[in-house]
């Protein structure tokens, strides 16, 4: 188990903390700590970002404890579970969304082509814009559709000139499936489309920058089935290009777009598999019960 | 084709400049805020630092003789034989004995003008109180003139060529002498929280500009807490959504940013000139003030109503109380942490407000302290303004101190609306 | 009695018959409270009300009328040369009765018929105060003798009682539109009358003011010294300078508390700000006039331009700092109601904080902070005692900020303090000075507070 954090005084720290807070769970809920190691295949052959021993604190609170998985290159990766049981939390790491958040802690190792994204060479900047994300409320700017898309590519300087950006933001709204929708409205706000379409407009924002991995958390959940349906057939195409990881509430949702999925639960990460296997036959009481609708 | 290729090269060759700016966008903003502090800080450097001083006075102490013959000749005793003695002429016959050497009347005119001008009726009130003293020869400590005062404190420049100062050398001369012979003393100044105003520095005081200033604000606030309250609660409680209500409301709005001086402009055109009310008083400037408060204290006030939970009024209706006995018994009282805190911080505003009053004719010279609300009478910062128009040095150091007491009591009130708000402060 | 003797009495006389028709209530239903309508208190406050009420709308009535039935009694009594004097004359003969009646020292030797007519002042005033005590008290008693016998078992008596506070709440609630009402007729008939006597286009367009010029008769309205647009100038200059203060510093600490700084330093900086919004606008004008204005003369002077010591820079750089918590707690709110999934956003995509902040949340707060620095800007234009007391009253033409320039409000202030006739133009020209004042800083206000709403309601 290797800690790959720079400074010494960090890892000492954060060690101490992190025996501390896993006794006092361990202890609290001690009858079910064995029956949490996670089971399933958290390895891929093909991996684009491996985390290992990953911790997270809000304050006192262990919102994540160990949790061990590979997100593997151009796959769709769903994560489910009851509400609170980290899934998001886990999300909002692998782009460090969390830093703005006070008192939230992170320990472990996640690796990005060789590099740990909360070591300290690591630049945040850098590392939100090869890994996207989009939001579970749709949230576009107060600008219009064109300029939306334009945002991230403007910022990071990604285009030399006007038809470079004019290029990317078509492309984007292409693979975004809004294209058609909108290529008579650019310059109108992008907040007066439909629930729908701000999302596929705020995916086309994430994709304009080019990342390589998208992170989602609960897209859909803000939307009626038929644009529902529309992002889950767009997460599907987009797979060709992107690595894209899913937080989602629906298991049908996990089990339409997803080639893995993995099971979240109290801050553990109980089971991983492939999305056939984890929905038809679960290794664990605790996935099966919350597939079969017992909780959850 | 379309999307940007080497994202991340792209990128990172672009970080160090990004960060540059970021960082310093931040300075901007780091520097805004002690720019602010800095401003500040010169504001109450400069006040506490020319003001400090006002709380003290220099005292002189005469030995004066307090001749019979000439207070009251006929040992009647009688007070309004004392009243009529020429006190002035036996302090300036002590000053003469000290200093015998001074003879031409220019000289002469120049040694009276050590002492305060009001030492002769300190010394008239000090034999009206003790009439077994005359006859005798007492040592009588009075007021130095605000010059000798401030060049005690420092404040003229004894090196610079006697021409360029107020004080001259042989002034000063007299000064150090009776500096050697420990006849001059540095006491504090009671005078400044005692008295009213004066045209002399060292006889002039606040007492008179608090007393108004609190019969203002009594004024204000009798008028303006209720008033406010009732129409906060009928806003909130009762009022039906509608034409009437709007134009009320916007009315309240605007009010709150109309320029202050319109409200004098307003009290002067109706209260004065048409209703007839006497000029300079009390009642006056409180009413001024409450129209111009009002918009603060029914603004917090309906703020106070609407944090109490609906879940109350519902409770109360739900037992048979009638609205009106909801509104009173229940949703008042909670709310009424809240709309204190919204009157104190009205009346702190009506307490530093100058400029309408100055419409309505408090800024005239009033030596007396005023007995009640329609005695003519200053405030607090008219008496500053009327002060800092006053070209003596001495009313400098005056001014600067009474604007530190002014803004003790407006620290005080603020601290106390915070105090309030941090003690009732409710989440439902 | 006087009129404070006279509350009183109201008062006690209040509190007795409270007393009285609680007692009275119990009376008709033989002490059974729970068969009458309303709680016995409630009759208790009918009767109260009844007594008062009446009683206090009469002396109120009284004493407004009291002043004007006098003076007209008394100036009928005058010889007939003194009553045939110009309004504005005869006016100035009341005044010096009124100061004789109130035991001030008139200027002019006591006349005899002037004696006389204080003393029939006097006495009118005596039996005016006597008939009012009489009249009072018999209200008081005939109504609460009316309360008292009205009261029944099933008489409603809570429900009169909430009428009566229902119509106080609504009167009180109706004071902000007659307080507006009588800003703009006490402006607005002053200034009518004022531009009687000067074109309204000399005054709005004119290039000179020199108001002193027309206090002799013979000269109003002729010599066209109304002319205020250097008075607009000035103003606008001033409040330029201050908005050039306030609104960067005003805007950039807002943007530094509430995005970047920590807890510690915005419970400390935050209320240290604040401080400079509750600090007297006179203690400001003392500061400009007794710190800035030397400072600057002295630093500038030393570069070897000239600065006047009554700089429009001084003081409008002092005003900026007592607006900058204005901006800056303006700012604040718009800042923090654009919802975090903007922040979230733009973050998301790899933008740095500053560039979520300027092409992201600036965008977006951007018609609040217009509202916000349009209300500023109002203010600045109303303020008064820091241009008062570091401005100078010369009304020069100028851009330059290192002159002297004057604005509305000091020259509203200069015109109307002291003893001045009424009815000169110099005064009323104070007036139209003052109505246009407040027809600015209205439609200043209502754009902004407009503009603010719209942004609200857009993200609620």
């Amino acid at each position: 188990m290797t800690f790959q954090i720079d400074s010494g005084i960090d890892l000492a720290g954060q060690e101490v903390g992190a025996v501390n807070s896993a006794d006092t769970v361990a202890k609290s809920d001690k009858v079910n700590r064995d029956d949490r190691k996670t089971v399933g295949e958290i390895n891929h052959p093909d991996p684009r970002m491996t985390c290992r021993d990953v911790n997270v604190w809000y304050g006192d609170k262990h919102a994540i404890i160990d949790v061990n998985l590979d997100i593997g290159k151009n796959e769709v990766i769903a994560m489910i579970g009851p509400s609170g049981c980290g899934k998001s939390t886990f999300l909002r790491c692998l782009n460090r969304m969390n830093d703005t958040i006070d008192g939230c802690r992170v320990t472990g190792e996640m690796m990005m082509d060789g590099n740990n994204i909360y070591g300290k060479g690591m630049d945040v900047v850098l590392l939100r814009a090869q890994v996207g994300m989009v939001f579970q409320k749709p949230n576009p700017f107060p600008k219009s559709i064109f300029e939306n898309v334009a945002y991230g590519p403007r910022i990071h300087g990604l285009a030399a000139n006007k038809t470079d950006i004019e290029e990317i933001v078509v492309t984007s709204l292409q693979r975004a499936g809004l294209w058609d929708e909108v290529k008579d409205y650019l310059e109108e706000p992008g907040t007066g489309l439909s629930g729908g379409q701000q999302q596929r407009l705020c995916i086309a924002r994430a994709i304009a920058v080019n990342p390589e991995v998208v992170l989602m958390d609960e897209p859909c959940s803000a939307l009626d089935p038929i644009a529902t349906a529309k992002i889950e057939e767009l997460i599907d195409e987009l797979r060709e290009h992107y690595t894209i990881a899913i937080v989602t509430h629906s298991m049908q949702q996990a089990a339409r777009v997803s080639q893995r999925t993995a099971y979240f639960h109290l801050g553990d990460l109980i089971e991983v598999g492939s999305t056939d296997q984890v929905f038809t036959n679960p290794k664990h009481q605790l996935t099966e019960d919350y597939i079969t609708g017992r909780f959850g | 084709m379309g999307l940007p290729k080497y994202t991340t090269d792209i990128v990172r060759a672009g970080l160090e400049k990004r960060y540059k700016r970021e960082a310093h966008f931040r300075r901007l903003g780091v520097a805004a805020i002690v720019a602010g502090l800095i401003f500040l800080s010169i504001l109450f450097v400069s006040i506490i630092g020319n003001g400090y001083t006002a709380f003290w006075q220099t005292f002189i102490q005469l030995e004066v003789h307090l001749d019979a013959s000439e207070i009251d000749p006929e040992g009647t005793r009688e007070q309004n034989v004392l009243a009529a003695a020429n006190y002035g002429g036996l302090v300036k016959q002590s000053l003469r004995d000290m200093f015998p050497e001074v003879e031409s009347r220019r000289d002469k005119r120049k040694l009276y003008s050590t002492v305060s001008s009001g030492a002769s009726y300190m010394l008239e009130d000090y034999v009206k109180a003790n009439p077994e003293q005359i006859g005798n020869t007492i040592q009588f400590w009075v007021p130095a003139d605000d010059d000798i005062d401030m060049l005690m404190k420092g404040h003229f420049d004894r090196d610079k060529p006697e021409s360029e100062r107020r004080i001259k050398d042989d002034q000063i001369a007299w000064v150090d002498k009776l500096v050697a012979e420990g006849r001059v003393e540095s006491r504090f100044n009671t005078i400044f929280f005692t008295a009213g105003d004066s045209r002399d520095p060292e006889l002039a005081g606040i007492w008179g500009a608090a007393t108004g200033s609190f019969l203002t604000l009594i004024v204000t606030l009798l008028l303006a807490f209720p008033l406010g309250v009732a129409t906060a609660v009928y806003l909130e409680e009762f009022a039906p959504q509608n034409k009437w209500t709007d134009l009320i409301e916007v009315n309240i709005n605007n009010l709150a940013a109309v320029p202050s001086i319109v409200f004098g402009l307003l009290g002067l055109a109706v209260f004065i000139n048409f209703i007839g009310m006497p000029r300079s008083a009390p009642l006056v400037g409180g009413l001024v003030l409450t129209l111009m408060t009002l918009p603060t204290i029914i603004i917090a006030s309906r703020a106070a109503l609407k944090s109490v939970p609906p879940s109350i009024r519902e409770a109360a209706l739900g037992v048979g109380a009638s609205k009106m006995q909801m509104v009173f018994h229940h949703v008042l009282p909670l709310a009424m942490p809240g709309m204190l805190t919204g009157t104190i911080i009205g009346m702190a505003q009506a307490l530093g407000e100058s400029a309408p009053l100055l419409m309505i004719g408090m800024v005239a010279f009033i030596v007396d302290v005023p007995g009640g609300v329609m005695d003519p009478s200053t405030v607090l910062p008219v008496q500053i303004y009327l002060w800092a128009d006053s070209p003596e040095r001495a009313f400098v150091e005056r001014t600067s101190g009474a604007i530190m007491v002014l803004l003790a009591f407006l620290i005080t009130m603020n601290a106390l609306a915070v105090f309030l708000r941090k003690k009732f402060e409710r989440r439902w | 009695m006087s009129a404070t003797a006279l509350l009183f009495t109201l008062a006690l006389l209040g509190v007795f018959s409270y007393w009285l028709g609680r007692k009275r209530s119990f009376a008709v239903v033989d002490g059974q409270a729970w068969k009458l309508h309303s709680l016995p208190s409630y009759y208790g406050f009918y009767t109260a009300i009844w007594c008062g009420v009446p009683a206090l709308l009469i002396t109120g009535l009284w004493l407004f009328f009291e002043d004007l039935i006098i003076t007209h009694l008394v100036v009928g009594q005058l010889p007939a040369d003194v009553q045939s004097l110009s309004p504005s004359r005869l006016n100035l003969v009341v005044n010096d009765i009124r100061n004789m009646v109130s035991g001030n020292i008139v200027s002019v030797d006591v006349d005899p018929t002037m004696q006389a007519a204080a003393d029939h002042y006097i006495q009118l005033q005596d039996i005016s105060k006597a008939a009012l005590t009489v009249l009072v008290l018999i209200m008081v008693i005939m109504g609460g003798l009316y309360a008292l016998r009205s009261i029944r078992k099933d008489k409603q008596a809570r429900n009169a009682v909430e009428r009566v506070v229902k119509v106080f709440l609504i009167a009180s609630s109706t004071i902000a539109i007659f307080t507006t009402v009588g800003i703009v007729f006490s402006v607005l008939f002053e200034a009518i009358r004022f531009f009687e006597t000067v074109p309204i286009t000399s005054f709005l367009f004119g290039l000179e003011w020199s108001p002193q010029m027309a206090i002799r008769e013979d000269q109003v309205g002729s010599s066209g010294a109304f002319g205020a647009v250097p008075l607009f100038a000035g103003t606008m200059l001033i409040s330029f300078i201050a908005m050039v203060v306030a609104v960067p510093i005003g805007l950039m600490s807002a943007i530094y508390l509430s995005e970047y700084a920590n807890k510690k330093v915005r419970a400390v900086a935050k209320p240290l700000l604040e401080i400079l919004a509750g600090i007297p606008t006179v203690v400001y004008g003392f500061f400009a006039a007794l710190t800035v204005a030397p400072f600057i003369r002295d630093t500038i002077g030393s570069t070897g331009l000239d600065v006047s010591s009554e700089s429009a820079l001084a003081a409008g750089l002092v005003m900026g700092i007592m607006i900058i918590p204005f901006v800056s707690s303006l700012s604040d709110d718009v800042i923090n109601a654009v919802p975090q999934a903007m922040r979230d956003g733009s973050e998301g995509l790899g933008a740095t904080k500053s560039e979520t902040i300027k092409k992201v949340i600036i965008p977006a707060a951007l018609p609040g902070i217009v509202g916000g620095i349009l209300l500023a800007v109002s203010r600045a234009i109303g303020e008064t005692m820091i241009v008062v007391m570091a401005a100078g009253l010369s009304a020069n033409l100028t851009a330059n900020p290192l002159e002297a320039v004057t604005t509305v409000t000091v020259q509203i202030v200069t015109l109307l303090v002291g003893d001045q006739e009424f009815d000169s133009p110099k005064t009323l020209a104070a007036f139209a000075l003052g109505l246009l004042l407040f027809v600015v800083t209205l439609i200043l206000n209502i754009i902004a507070l407009h503009v603010v709403r719209k942004y609200r309601e857009q993200y609620e």
